[in-house]
């Protein structure tokens, strides 16, 4: 992400009496019911988790759980959909590899389907070598495991999450909310 | 020292209205054949997740306590999920059954964590417990409401582990969740 997209940001987050696009994301997925989130942070999320630590607007009386890598954090989400609670799993896409195995020998065999908030780091080849293969091969890798991917469109974040969701409404998928520009 | 099977056992007995979360391979299938109960959550696969596992279903059901099985290889395999469970410090036992070799795969030379007691309590466990008997194991007796890990050290079972799980994951999930809720 360049400084200019990062001020943007920040600017629209700061906005007073506007909500910015990582907040309407968050309502979305609390008007749909989630109660946790849960992952490890990337640059393009940062409103989002900025968001979520705050606790405050739409993160009111949600829980946010840092976790220690990508897979932990599906652990934690699998655990906490087991027992009845909804959760949802934020990540960099570089992160997708460690979750692999619990996507494939847990969530999708168990049907425990939680949706992801998944940023894609190198989606346009320019951006830091490590994140050139992951990148290129990001909608691949999600296609291979079966996982349904709706791109996040900042302009109209709300409808956005609701695609993604209804996408995945038969409980039978993992929703997938791709993330290809800083919120 | 027991072995892993007694230990599993003296567990249940221990902690016999608990939801519980055992570890892939030969635990869970000993779990399963020990006491078979909807509030097993039997993981099949996903090694080095029970205890993150189990942490979901305390922080989703807090006035249950939660059982975590675990052996002393998954467990080597995921340490950096410690520090996450102590920073919520939920009502949950974190047992590591620690019989020195991965079983599951033919007995092979697991990383050994020299203290897992000790390691627990530096990523901010509540409270470590160590046993290598019945006798030390029936005088364990964890702070309710806090974690805690319990290091088992016991003997191979030197056999083959009971069938596999027969419920399929969807029932697993179906009656773990309705027994979570009660």
């Amino acid at each position: 992400m360049t400084d200019a997209q990062t001020l943007t940001a920040e600017r629209s987050a700061a906005a007073p009496g506007r909500r910015s696009a990582a907040e309407i994301l968050v309502q979305a997925f609390v008007d749909r019911g989630f109660t946790h989130f849960t992952g490890v942070p990337c640059s393009l999320l940062k409103g989002v988790f900025r968001v979520l630590e705050s606790g405050e607007g739409p993160a009111e009386g949600v829980s946010y759980l840092p976790a220690p890598r990508e897979d932990s954090a599906l652990g934690v989400a699998s655990g906490l959909s087991a027992a009845g609670a909804k959760p949802v799993v934020l990540m960099q896409n570089s992160g997708l590899g460690y979750s692999l195995n619990v996507l494939t020998s847990l969530n999708l065999i168990y049907d425990l389907h939680v949706p992801l908030i998944v940023s894609w780091r190198g989606h346009d080849g320019n951006d830091a070598v490590e994140h050139d293969i992951i990148g290129r091969e990001l909608l691949n890798l999600l296609d291979v495991f079966g996982l349904r991917h709706t791109v996040f469109d900042a302009t109209d974040p709300y409808a956005s999450v609701e695609r993604c969701l209804a996408a995945s409404e038969d409980g039978l998928s993992t929703p997938v909310l791709i993330v290809k520009e800083g919120i | 020292m027991f072995g892993i099977q007694d230990a599993i056992r003296a567990v249940t007995e221990k902690f016999p209205t608990s939801l519980y979360v055992s570890t892939c391979g030969f635990i869970t299938r000993d779990l399963y054949n020990t006491v078979d109960r909807p509030e097993n959550f039997y993981l099949v696969g996903s090694m080095g997740m029970a205890a993150p596992v189990g942490l979901g279903v305390a922080l989703a059901r807090p006035g249950r306590h939660v059982v975590v099985l675990d052996g002393d290889g998954s467990f080597a395999m995921n340490p950096g999920a410690l520090p996450m469970i102590a920073e919520h410090n939920p009502d949950l036992v974190h047992v590591v059954l620690d019989n020195g070799v991965h079983e599951s795969t033919g007995g092979q030379r697991p990383v050994r964590i020299a203290d897992p007691a000790g390691m627990a309590l530096a990523a901010g466990y509540s409270a470590a417990y160590t046993a290598a008997s019945a006798e030390e194991l029936a005088a364990v007796d964890p702070e309710s409401g806090v974690t805690s890990l319990l290091h088992i050290t016991c003997a191979p079972r030197g056999a083959h582990a009971g069938k596999r799980v027969e419920w399929t994951p969807q029932q697993l999930v179906a009656r773990f969740r309705t027994a979570a809720a009660a």
